[in-house]
Order: structure tokens, then sequence, then C-alpha cells
């Protein structure tokens, strides 16, 4: 079996964030908050987080909040909670969370909860529990999840809870590996777990392993990398991750990584991209990989990190 | 001077003046995509003689100094392909043609921003004549934003600012076909980025904002429900398109939610591997479920479940007929689990709900036997692996021996105890063992689950 590249994707996720000559990178700069937060937590995850310079970081970020107390993925792009999550995400990994006005980002968050208890994902009203997920993470690593109405929140995700065990975006939507790792992340933060038959989603998570052991994130789908975090993270959350075989999901994912040139892809031999990069490494760390730091299935955030958050260092 | 030379010194402004012309001039363009500039000679070729009949009638009606502009750039057709309302981009220019019309938006944005608060702030202030000349400014301003953004996301399908400038002029807006034009520029961005999760969510704000006040909203109901159906056919397994569609459950008629289940019938048969298309029947049947408990409610009837009950009986059916045709197919097995599971929740157990908790444990309804009886037939003729070592009926036997398995841990426990009963001494947990070794974990802790198996 082969290595981890560790240097390798170093050099990759560097390099990338100062790619701005072609078309495909360019398009993507209206998530670059996402982006950041990919490439930043890898390089935590790998211990090399002191390559960057945090201030330049630091000052890029808050360019990116607006008057609502809300992020935007880019600077002059408008706010919405996924990149109030990302945002979020970054500062703290450098351990500045200090530097926002926290009353201010959770009022923007709280302000987006809606009467049944989803969120919407920004004033224009789409809903969905990836938002509810990323309102209850955020507010809870800025220590204010009493802004809302927790018990209104859980329940609003246990009735997207579908027959097979699995979560859809809103009642009666198909079940989505990503979408339940949101569910079971904000129902395992709210300590609201025991609203999850164990025994039902585990069983259709690990059903979502395929016979190459790399993970897929709905049946009938080829294996992804990015669903090594999605499954993986849920299982450990509800405790059934000893129904998967780990070996073959860490060769899966390391027979991913472009040994040349760094960087991970969904499947061996495609293109790499940073979002696939950090769901590998991320992966791996959920299993255990020898070098790499703990990664909080939860949060989506370096072990060492939340503890600094909850626990004060 | 070679074509290349044209536009790549070229002023990407004339660029984007030009693709917005084109965007104007043809409002039925129902097809983007971007392509390599060799296939610009191909397809010139292939249109053969003529120029391209909607760039000619837009040259006709240009004025002289656009026309000419226009012909000037897009010398020999290499730079945009406008026939037949579709729209070819050459994949050269996608660059400083997306800076250009980011830019643009940008500034016109922030400059319609500013203007719209100061706007708010002087209401009331009382003054006519400035408030007219007023509300022009702003009204060039949002004919630039919708402009530049329709560009821009013809570029990048999901610039989220721009698809927010659009709902914020359109918001003020009560003139009902603005907001079937959105419904138009969204379906042309799914037409190159059938996943873009903005231009499904742009949908369904226009829906929700004209819900309330159209009279037609059935038909638009039927119509996105279509659109759905085309991108799904192109677009395999796509997870945003079906979720739309589930989503626009909610908004149908309990004849639209039954008319559904009965049209597409067909389609889903001849997409089995698409889970998404078996979770929408799912969706609708649910919904069927929750309407008829209502009606049990008010009404008192159970005569109302005759027809659900029909519906039910005949996707079971139809569903098994599929298994035995396809061969270890993942989604077929899976919709199976969830009509079965409801079969015997709320039909077969009818009448004898109670007799599960008394002491008569042999009382189970006629229904459930004959039921359970089939499903145990089913999986040991699905299960039976002739000698075969073809992967696709090694999974056909892994997947009807998780079935199995899989509803006698949801049965409620009496029935789960009979199942099991008659499972002679875990036939599925040492098939499963024999062909799926790699879920070896699984398998061993639902033993454990299972009781006897
Ligand atoms: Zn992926």
């Amino acid at each position: 079996m082969g290595e981890l590249e560790v240097e390798k994707h170093v050099k990759y996720i560097l390099l990338v964030e100062k790619r701005k000559d072609d078309f495909e990178s360019v398009v993507m700069e209206h998530l670059r908050m996402n982006g950041a937060y990919w490439g930043l937590t890898t390089l935590d995850l790998l211990g090399k987080l002191e390559t960057v310079d945090t201030e330049e970081v630091v000052s890029w970020v808050m360019k990116c909040q607006h008057e609502s107390g809300g992020f935007g993925g880019n600077v002059g792009h408008d706010p919405h909670l996924l990149y109030t999550l990302s945002s979020v995400q970054v500062l703290a990994l450098f351990d500045k969370i200090n530097v926002l006005d926290t009353d201010r980002v959770s009022n923007y968050i709280a302000g987006l909860q809606n009467d049944d208890g989803s969120f919407s994902g920004d004033m224009w009203g789409e809903v969905d529990t990836r938002f509810s997920y990323i309102a209850i993470c955020c507010l809870s690593l800025l220590h204010h999840l009493d802004k809302i109405n927790v018990e209104k929140a859980v329940k609003y995700i246990v009735s997207c809870k579908n027959l097979d065990g699995g979560f859809g975006c809103t009642p009666g939507g198909e079940s989505h590996a990503g979408q339940v790792f949101c569910c079971v992340g904000a129902l395992s933060i709210t300590g609201s777990l025991h609203h999850i038959d164990k025994d039902l989603l585990g069983w259709w998570l690990c059903e979502r392993q395929v016979k190459s052991g790399g993970l897929n994130g709905r049946p009938e789908k080829l294996p992804d990398v990015c669903y090594s975090w999605w499954v993986l993270s849920s299982l450990i959350m509800i405790d059934r991750v000893h129904w998967i075989d780990k070996e073959k999901l860490v060769k899966f994912i390391l027979d991913c990584q472009d040994k040349e040139n760094g960087g991970i892809s969904d499947r061996p031999d495609d293109a790499v991209d940073v979002y696939h990069t950090y769901f590998g490494v991320a992966g791996l760390s959920l299993l255990e990989y020898p070098g790499l730091k703990a990664i909080d299935p939860a949060y989506a955030l370096p072990v060492d990190v939340v503890n600094r958050i909850f626990f004060g260092r | 001077m070679s074509e290349e030379g044209l536009y790549c010194e070229g002023d990407p402004l004339d660029l984007l003046n030009q693709l917005e012309y084109i965007l104007e001039s043809d409002p039925l363009i129902d097809e983007v995509g971007f392509i390599h500039p060799s296939q610009f000679v191909a397809l010139n070729e292939e249109a053969g003689g003529p120029p391209p009949s909607s760039v000619g009638t837009v040259l006709q009606s240009a004025d002289e100094s656009v026309k000419s502009k226009i012909s000037n750039t897009n010398v020999l057709n290499t730079v945009f392909w406008n026939r037949d309302h579709k729209l070819g981009i050459s994949t050269k220019v996608l660059l400083p043609l997306y800076n250009a019309a980011k830019h643009a938006f940008m500034a016109a944005n922030e400059q319609y921003k500013m203007h719209k608060n100061l706007s708010v702030e002087r209401d009331g202030s009382g003054n006519g004549s400035v408030l007219s000349c007023y509300s022009t400014s702003l009204n060039i301003l949002e004919t630039q934003v919708m402009k530049h953004s329709r560009a821009l996301l013809l570029l990048s399908c999901d610039f989220g600012t721009a698809w927010n400038s659009r709902k914020l002029v359109l918001s003020k807006k009560q003139h009902f076909p603005i907001f079937m034009d959105e419904l138009l520029l969204s379906a042309l961005v799914l037409s190159y980025s059938p996943k873009s999760e903005s231009a499904w969510s742009h949908r369904r704000w226009v829906i929700k904002m004209i819900a309330g006040k159209c009279s037609n909203l059935q038909e638009i109901v039927e119509k996105e429900s279509e659109l759905v159906k085309k991108i799904a056919e192109k677009s395999k397994m796509n997870y945003r398109a079906w979720n739309h569609r589930c989503w626009l459950v909610s908004y149908m008629s309990g004849g639209q939610v039954l008319h559904e289940l009965s049209k597409y019938r067909d389609w889903a048969g001849l997409h089995i591997a698409d889970n998404s298309c078996f979770h929408y029947r799912t969706r609708l049947m649910l919904r069927m479920l929750e309407d008829s408990w209502q009606k049990q409610n008010v009404n008192g009837c159970s005569g109302c479940n005759f027809e659900i009950h029909q519906v039910w009986k005949e996707e079971l059916d139809w569903n098994e007929m599929l298994i035995k045709r396809y061969i270890g197919r993942e989604a077929l097995w899976l919709h199976r689990r969830f009509l079965s599971l409801c079969w015997i929740k709320h039909f077969a157990t009818d009448i004898h709900d109670a007799s599960c908790h008394s002491d008569h444990k042999t009382s189970t309804s006629h229904d459930m036997v004959i039921f359970m009886d089939n499903e145990l037939g089913l999986f040991r003729s699905c299960s039976a692996i002739l000698d075969n070592d073809f992967e696709d009926f090694q999974s056909h036997a892994i997947f009807s021996a998780t079935y199995i398995l899989w509803l006698t841990k949801q049965v409620s426990e009496c029935l789960g105890i009979e199942l099991r009963e008659k499972l002679l001494a875990g036939e599925p947990k040492t098939l499963l063992n024999k062909v799926c070794l790699e879920k070896a974990f699984l398998w061993d802790s639902l033993g454990g689950l299972c009781g006897c198996i």
C-alpha cells in the first residue's frame, strides 16, 4: 500500500491558493471562503499550518464580513451561512475568534431561524438541514447556542428523517450522506442523538461501502473520497464505525492521490482538487492514519482546536 | 490578421456587449454550452452555407453601429455561435468574458444598492420632481443589474450574489411575466450546469413569490416536474434536480400526486438504477398516505383507504416484476424495503393490530402470512446462485439477503420472530458470509441484533 504524500499535498495546497490565471480557478472565487477552510484545515491536520501568514488570512476573512454580521464567500460577495461557518472555522484554526464581535455574528445566524425551527441560508429564504447544522455548529463554537430555539431546531431536523434511517434536505427529501452528516452533527452537538435509530442509520451508512473499499453518498453511485468524511464521521458519532472495513477504505483514499504533484481526487486517476484533498486527509484522520492530527467528527475541526475553544487550552 | 489575434487583443467589454446583445435579441435561447474553438468549424460546416438564422435575423434588425461591431468581433462566428435558439460560447474567451461580466455586474450592483438605500432614506421628503428623476435613474440601474447578472450567470452558475441581485430587483415587482422570465433564465443555466444549486434554489424562490398570487399554479408545478424529468434524462442521478421535484409535491393537489405516480411509472421502469426517481415515488406515496389519514380523521371512513391500498399493491407487484427482470439493482431492492415496511405497518396489520401485543402470537392476519411467504419466496428465488460467478448475480443474492434481514429487523417484534422461524437456520447470513465477506463486520453484529439468525 502507498503512503500519504504529506509534503506534496502541502505544496499542492499552497500552489492552488495562488492560481488566478485560468477560468476553472477564477470561476470558483465566489466560494473562496470554503476553499480557505478546506485548504487550511488540511494544512493543520498535516501539521503545517505555520507555513501560512496568519495576519494575511485573518484580515482577508474580516474583509468578507457584512454589516449584518454574516460573511460572504469573498470580498464584495453577499453573506450566507455557508461562508459564515467557514469564516468562523478558519479563525478558530488560528485561535483568532477573539477578533470577532461574536454577538453580531450570532445575531445574524439566530435571525435566520424560522418558526418551524428550520434555518434559511440567507435572507432569501432557502431552507435546508445543512443550514441547521451550520447554525448550530457555528453558534456552539461562539458559545451562543442560547440565542436560538434549540428544541425547535432539533424537532425540524428529526422531521427530515426518512424510513431508511437517513436524512434529507427538507421533510421528505431523499437520504444523502452529506445531509446525514449535517443532521447527525447537529443532533450530536445539541446532545440529541437519542432521536436517531442508530442500528437503522448505521446499516444505511455502511451499505455505502462498495467493493473497492470506497464509500458512496447514495445507493447506486460510484465511490467518492469526499464521502469518506460524510459517512465516516456520521458512523463515528453514532458509534457504528466498526461496521465498515477501515483498511480497505484507507487504501481507497491513498489510491486517489496524485503522487507526482500532490492533491487527492474523488476517484483513482481523476483530476485532484482542494475539496477532495481536504476530505481525503480528514477521512484518513478519522481512520487514525499515523502522523495526522485527530479531527473532531461533529465540528470538522482538529480536536486540539475544539478543545481550545471549549476547555481553554 | 489571424482570427485568434482578433479576440485575444479585442476589448473584453466588446465581448460582453456582444453576448448581452445576443441574449436580448434572442430571448428564446434555451440551451447554452461552452465550445472548443475547433468545434466552431464543424458547427459552421454542419450548418452549411448561409449564416446561422438567428444571428442573421439579429444582424438585419440591428442598427448599423452595433451590427458592424458584432460582425467585427465575431469574425466567422468564432466566439459566439447562435442558431435555433442555441448559444455556444468559445472556451477561448471564457476568462476575459467572465472578468468583464463580473466587473460590470459588481459595479452596477453596488451603485444600485447605494441608490436604493438613498431612495429609502428620502422616502417622504416630498420633492416630486427630484423623486421622479430619482426613480428614472433607479430604473436604469435596475436594467443594468439584470443585464449584467444574466450574462455573468451564464458563465458562473453559482455566483450567488448575482442571483440575489435579481431577487432584490424583482421582489418589489408585481408584474407576473417577469417572474416567468426568471424560470426561463434558470432553465437556461441548468442547460449547461444541471446540478447548479443556486439555479434550482432560484426557481423555488420564484414559485414561493407567485404561489399565492397566480391562478395557474397547478400548471406551473406540472411544468416544473416535466423540466426535472427532461434534465434527469441527461444528468443521471442528479440529487438537486430530484430534490426540487420532491419539494414540488407539497404544492400538488391530491389528484396531481396520483397522476404523477402513474404518469412517470414507465419512465422509472426505464431508469431502474436511478435511486432518486424511486425516492420521488416514495415521496408521492407517503403524501397519499398522509392525505388519507387526514380524510379518515375528518370523515371517519375507512373506505378512503381502498384506493391507496390498491396503489400500494400495484407498486409492490410492479417492483417485483422489475427485480426479476433486472438482476442486481440496488435501487429496486431499496424501494421494496420501503414498500414492504409500509405495507406491513399500514395495510396487512390493519385488523389484527392489537394481536401482536396479546398472548395469541399465532394470530397474525391472513394477509400478513401470505405477504411474508411471498417475500421469503422472492428471497429464495433470488439468492439461488447457480454456481454463477457473474457479479450481477452475486449482487442480486446479496441484495435479496440484506432485504430479508432488514425486514426482519424492522417489523414489529412478534412478526419478526415468526419470520425468523421460517428463515431456516440463518440462511441469509450464511449466504452473506459466503458472497459478501467484506461486510462481515456488519453481518456479525446483525447476528446479535436479530436474535436467532
Ligand atoms: Zn466528491
